[in-house]
């Protein structure tokens, strides 16, 4: 056990944070989950892929820096203090890379990884259907084998940024006859393939942030298929152990936010009751919780091993906290809460935060069926009935 | 930056668990509630496991390990009940006194001679010295009002929050382990009751508070064994992490056990008890948050990412 970090992992950290000063845009874009803050995030995916910074721990010939882990969250932590925007690509980069990265031939590392490394190609996830959320076997939308093309019918719903994204990663039936976990493969799409309809859905914000997508006839070549047809519950799997574990949420994030809610405090402290001193303390000590734990996940990956269920514990940790930093925040603001923008025209990011925080509970896999997987896979009680 | 424990240390700390399981287990408990808690050959047991001289410099006869791996052991001392003050003599006044230059007593510390650890003025009544007996909760401790002279040294108080927060992780970890089993084999309406998922969710709130107090713990350790500044700060957030978890475990495992936990016989009761004394040791939790809020709000301990392992 070492707590600090070498010359080296210091060196890259002013090397990250003098790039970020540079280039980080002084004023906040306005939000990704508009058709125009969408535009102006793929700008900013592309000026980060100019400094090689798209995604710092793939190998070079993939577009990435060939990092290891540590460097990894280093590199969030400088990329979230400096306020850098969030990431247009993340499904792609933290959710789909290192899925094809596992189960991907070369033919597709090579065609896919690159593109998205670049910010040229961004994605979106297409796994929940209307009938299929939390029950995610439950899905019906079908891809049947025609020659050397899959036809694709049915309807996914929930895309984060599907309404302006390029490519899309789904989960459909190959096998109509199947049910549940079987039959299902892992299909990589062009949005724009004839029969696509995108609908729009307007978010708990008002912006359009996910989609509706219909498909009809949609042809798909067969090489589009991820690790074999049938293996796609599998692949979903471990793309699901990505999201819940340690790509998604990296620490730097809500040491940021906590970071943040501290001076917010100082600027409100004279209102502020002790309940809301002490939920603010509580932050900090909960980001930090997060961090140290990540950072001993990344040595147990560096030293060779994997996270599995404890995955769960991870994300029910981090969304809860963002919520509960973002309430606080709320109750400091009192009457400047529900502000959209405060008198000096600066957007109320604590009330965006805050509207945002409500979902990350529910996306990745709700935190209810998270504290199933803990208590079954973790703790090993019995699985009955739903869940 | 190497946050993880190396083999040897972690098989360090799994000798010392099956020791324990196999010597230490519930009819020990039992029997030293029965007896009276103290038991010379359980004490001659951890002194000839090598773990009164754990921390002594191997220069010195010792076996010259770390803090962090003595708080590992302290966690496994907690899980096992343990009733002997071996955590407060070996891994508090031990590395006090090493801190403070004191060596000459230590070969009394390693034999096992000195079973009395040293007093410190944050705890009114302190285990395993002599003074007026004190009746605790936890029927395992012993507990005296110190007569001798107490210290007010920020260090030792140091070590001695740690080593409790520690332990409090252990206990916490014992008591979802037979909340669990309990849980698996209690049928009702049917079914095991731990197919219920009011039942599953409240364990797995408990598995997350421990999940994430853990590495805290590590931290602190680890900040005190490097003579960080910041170590206090370190040291009373994983008091604060291991003391809430440790009580919301001790709370969630006694509702999955129904009236069961609300006997005698059933000898969660042990554990329940020993966080109960334990959260308050070395430092009330008020104690401990208001050394957070002071430095995180007064701006003395700097904040944000970078920060993390300064
Ligand atoms: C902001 C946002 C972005 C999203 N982005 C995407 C995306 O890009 N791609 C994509 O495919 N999907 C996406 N989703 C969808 C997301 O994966 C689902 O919302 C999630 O899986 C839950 O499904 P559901 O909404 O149908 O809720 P339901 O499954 O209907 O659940 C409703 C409630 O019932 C509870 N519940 C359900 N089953 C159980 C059970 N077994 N035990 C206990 N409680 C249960 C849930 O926890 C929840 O509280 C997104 C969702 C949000 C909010």
């Amino acid at each position: 056990m070492r707590l600090h970090f070498t010359a080296e992992q210091e060196a890259f950290r002013a090397e990250v944070r003098a790039w970020m000063a540079r280039h980080v845009p002084k004023e906040p874009l306005i939000t990704l989950e508009c058709q125009w803050g969408f535009q102006q995030h793929v700008a900013w995916e592309k000026t980060l892929a100019s400094g090689n910074w798209g995604m710092v721990t793939w190998p070079k010939t993939y577009g990435g820096r060939a990092l290891d882990l540590i460097q990894w969250l280093i590199f969030e932590e400088e990329y979230f203090a400096a306020g850098g925007p969030n990431r247009a690509n993340q499904n792609g980069i933290f959710l789909l890379g290192p899925t094809i990265m596992e189960f991907g031939s070369d033919e597709q590392k090579a065609r896919f990884l690159p593109p998205m490394a670049a910010g040229e190609v961004i994605w979106a996830q297409a796994w929940s259907e209307p009938g299929a959320g939390s029950d995610m076997a439950a899905i019906r939308s079908t891809a049947i084998r025609d020659g050397d093309h899959y036809v694709i019918n049915g309807q996914k719903t929930w895309s984060s940024r599907a309404a302006f994204a390029d490519w899309g990663f789904g989960i459909f039936r190959t096998d109509p006859d199947s049910s549940r976990h079987k039959g299902l493969s892992f299909v990589l799409f062009d949005l724009n393939t004839p029969g696509i309809t995108r609908r729009p859905i307007r978010q708990l914000h008002g912006e359009t942030g996910f989609a509706e997508l219909f498909f009809d006839d949609v042809r798909v070549p067969v090489e589009n298929c991820l690790a074999g047809e049938g293996q796609g519950w599998n692949v979903a799997m471990a793309t699901a152990g990505f999201e819940r574990g340690l790509m998604l949420r990296s620490p730097g994030r809500f040491q940021a936010t906590a970071k943040r809610l501290v001076d917010l405090y100082r600027q409100h402290q004279d209102a502020a009751s002790p309940a809301a001193r002490e939920a603010v303390v509580s932050a900090w000590m909960r980001a930090q919780a997060y961090c140290y734990n990540t950072y001993m996940v990344a040595a147990k990956i560096m030293a060779g091993g994997k996270i599995g269920a404890e995955a769960s514990l991870n994300k029910i940790f981090w969304s809860e906290l963002d919520r509960d930093m973002h309430r606080t925040a709320m109750q400091l603001l009192g009457a400047y809460a529900e502000l959209k923008k405060f008198d000096d025209g600066s957007v109320n990011q604590w009330l965006e935060g805050y509207i945002f925080a409500h979902s990350g509970p529910i996306y990745a896999g709700s935190n209810e069926v998270q504290r199933n997987i803990t208590a079954e896979r973790l703790l090993g009680l019995p699985r009955v009935g739903a869940g | 930056m190497d946050f993880h424990f190396s083999e040897d240390s972690l098989l360090l700390a799994s000798s010392v668990r099956d020791y324990l399981t196999d010597t230490h287990g519930v009819e020990v408990l039992r029997r030293l509630d029965a007896d009276g808690a103290q038991d010379d050959a359980i004490w001659q047991g951890l002194v000839d496991m090598g773990l009164t001289a754990l921390l002594i410099p191997e220069a010195d006869g010792g076996l010259g390990r770390s803090l962090p791996e003595a708080a590992l052991i302290a966690v496994e001392c907690g899980r096992a009940c343990v009733a002997e003050p071996l955590v407060d003599v070996a891994f508090v006044s031990v590395p006090y006194l090493l801190a403070k230059g004191d060596g000459a007593s230590l070969g009394a510390y390693a034999t096992g001679a000195v079973r009395a650890p040293l007093a410190h003025r944050i705890n009114p009544y302190a285990i395993g010295t002599s003074g007026i007996a004190m009746q605790s909760v936890d029927p395992l401790r012993t507990l005296h009002a110190p007569t001798a002279d107490t210290s007010d040294d920020p260090h030792l108080l140091n070590l001695g929050a740690l080593m409790a927060g520690a332990q409090l992780v252990g206990v916490a970890e014992a008591m979802l382990h037979q909340a669990v089993e309990y849980a698996k084999v209690r049928q009702q309406f049917g079914q095991p009751i731990g197919a219920f998922q009011a039942i599953k969710h409240q364990l797995a709130n408990c598995a997350v508070a421990i999940e994430f107090a853990r590495p805290v713990l590590w931290r602190a350790a680890s900040a005190l064994a490097d003579g960080l500044a910041s170590a206090p700060v370190h040291v009373s957030h994983a008091k604060l992490a291991a003391g809430d978890a440790a009580i919301l475990t001790a709370e969630t495992a006694h509702q999955v056990h129904g009236a069961m936990g609300y006997t005698y016989e059933v000898d969660l009761h042990f554990w329940m008890k020993r966080a109960w004394a334990v959260q308050g040791y070395w430092g009330s939790r008020a104690f401990h948050y208001n050394r957070v809020e002071y430095a995180i709000l007064g701006g003395s301990h700097p904040i944000g990412a970078d920060a993390s392992f300064a």
